[in-house]
């Protein structure tokens, strides 16, 4: 069984290798999250061409959640991540100390198991979370 | 083209109504608001109401049901934060129109208890925590979070809005908190999502507002005496922006939309006298200072700081006690501010009356979480 995506800018290949799609604009460049009739930046009538994503960015802002809907696990770290090609994601932040988070801070995206979450037929979801990188490439 | 007054406005204490349906409570606050202008339900040619949870459910057609079915034209709006806002500028649209005389624009809401979740749902696990927060305390934290980094504020400047605002509620009868607290109690409450406290988040209520709104025709026919001027109208919505909707972008659907109404009033953020603005997080509050041109870019920390925006400072802000202490009933805050501003230019805001406000401007913003936003600014002027 394929696992499923958690996620809806996650795509899993036959092989069961994950990545993130994200959509340019071969006009103008913007970039989006999903599929849309024509372009959300200049609205020329093509349709965003569909691109594989960088897995390493910066983080752009951030909060630490430490209060949020009743069953949700907290404290952690609400991320919004600029991806090296173009597309803001957001994420949780993992394996970080919360003092030490500062706007521009490489990460990398790394994917999960969504928390191990199965479907009704026992198909596994396939989840990303964002670790920090280091300086190095 | 006709010019658009404002004669008549009201609004219920802002609070929680458990025993009372949301019709019913818009209902009293029309009433309110005809008392005010001596005028009665037939009078009122058409209603244009706001109700983020309920208009779907006709909450207009509910509201003449308790007040007299007149079979005029009701029009149902729901536009996230914004509905009221939204009801406010389409009531303005239809009597600038010259199609109408009297025209009523109100929002009523019972908002759902506990933390409002925003939209988006998933067939999936819940993406909540796995894929970061789409709680509004950790939007609007993110979104306060790219400010502190950009500029340097601090959990403190962003802790002063809510000081304030809870002070200002204290002379606010109808306001839901009504208590002082100090800037160590802000920072002592609970921590929801950095930096937001509990104190620093809007107090969810239950309420209603309504405003009668005249063409120039019937405003000198009834006397100008307690008549607004609306001098300014612009409801807009988000424009792309490379990160929207991964970081919240109140910024520039604001900055679009204070613009448009400035150049419609002729004037400019120097000009006015009282703002009531949209601080559902005390975050918001400090961005939107520099949005509507109160400061320059990078200066909303220190304004904050400076008290100008306190009561008896330079342009008052939500004198009223703000989302933060007067409370957020969703749908009616849009027409609710609308009607704090015009208290202060008739000089009947009472203990926490703005001297000598002449102008004075309503902000209000909504967001589909992950889908959009909207926001309108009304600028108005006693006439
Ligand atoms: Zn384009």
């Amino acid at each position: 069984m394929t696992a499923r995506a958690a996620h809806k800018s996650i795509r899993v290949g036959d092989d069961g290798e994950a990545w993130i799609e994200a959509y340019r604009c071969d006009a103008c460049g913007a970039v989006v999250g999903e599929p849309t009739l024509a372009c959300r930046n200049c609205a020329i009538r093509a349709a965003p061409s569909a691109f594989r994503v960088a897995e390493r960015g910066m983080l752009y802002s951030w909060t630490v959640v430490s209060r949020s809907y009743p069953g949700v696990v907290v404290p952690f770290v609400s991320a919004i991540v600029d991806l090296d090609d173009g597309p803001t994601m957001k994420g949780t932040l993992r394996d970080v100390d919360p003092d030490t988070l500062a706007s521009g801070m490489p990460v990398a995206v790394r994917f999960d198991d969504a928390g191990g979450a199965v479907d009704k037929e026992g198909a596994a979801f396939v989840g990303f979370h964002f670790v920090p990188a280091g300086e190095t490439l | 083209m006709s010019e658009v007054y404002v004669i008549g406005a009201g609004m219920i204490p802002f609070g929680r109504y458990p025993d009372q349906t949301p019709a019913q409570l818009g209902a009293q606050a029309l009433l309110l608001a005809l008392d005010d202008c001596g005028l009665a339900v037939p009078d009122v040619e058409a209603i244009y109401c706001g109700s983020t949870f309920n208009a779907a459910s006709m909450i207009a057609q509910q509201v003449l049901k308790q007040i007299g079915q007149t079979g005029i034209q009701c029009i149902n709006v729901s536009n996230a934060c914004a509905s009221g806002a939204t009801a406010f500028r389409e009531a303005y649209v239809a009597a600038r129109s010259g199609l109408y005389d009297v025209v009523v624009a109100m929002g009523a809401e019972k908002n759902p208890k506990g933390m409002l979740q925003g939209v988006g749902a998933s067939d999936g696990p819940n993406p909540e925590s796995l894929f970061g927060s789409v709680s509004l305390p950790a939007l609007f934290a993110e979104a306060g979070m790219e400010h502190a980094a950009k500029y340097g504020t601090s959990i403190e400047q962003f802790a002063r809005v809510a000081v304030k605002n809870h002070h200002h509620s204290t002379m606010n009868p109808k306001a839901m908190y009504r208590r002082e607290t100090p800037l160590d109690e802000v920072l002592a409450s609970e921590m929801i999502a950095y930096p937001l406290t509990k104190l620093m988040c809007s107090a969810n209520v239950d309420g209603a507002a309504a405003c009668v709104l005249v063409s120039e025709r019937k405003a000198r026919e009834l006397g100008l005496d307690r008549a607004v001027r609306v001098a300014g109208s612009a409801l807009m919505s988000d424009p792309f922006q490379p990160r929207n909707p991964m970081l919240i972008d109140g910024n520039s659907v604001t900055r679009l939309a204070a613009a448009k109404a400035y150049e419609m009033a002729g004037i400019g953020p120097k000009d006015l006298d009282v703002v009531e603005l949209h601080d559902c997080f005390a975050t918001a509050e400090v961005l939107h200072y520099e949005n509507l041109g109160l400061c320059g870019d990078g200066e909303g920390g220190a304004m904050i700081d400076s008290g100008e925006t306190a009561l008896g400072g330079a342009i008052p802000v939500n004198v009223s006690g703000g989302l933060l202490s007067k409370g957020h009933p969703i749908g009616a805050t849009g027409v609710a501010n609308i009607v704090e501003i015009i208290e202060h230019l008739r000089g009947e805001a009472g203990a926490r009356q703005v001297d000598r406000a002449r102008i004075g401007l309503a902000h209000v913003l909504g967001f589909g979480v992950g889908i959009g936003a909207a926001c309108g600014v009304h600028i108005l002027e006693k006439a």
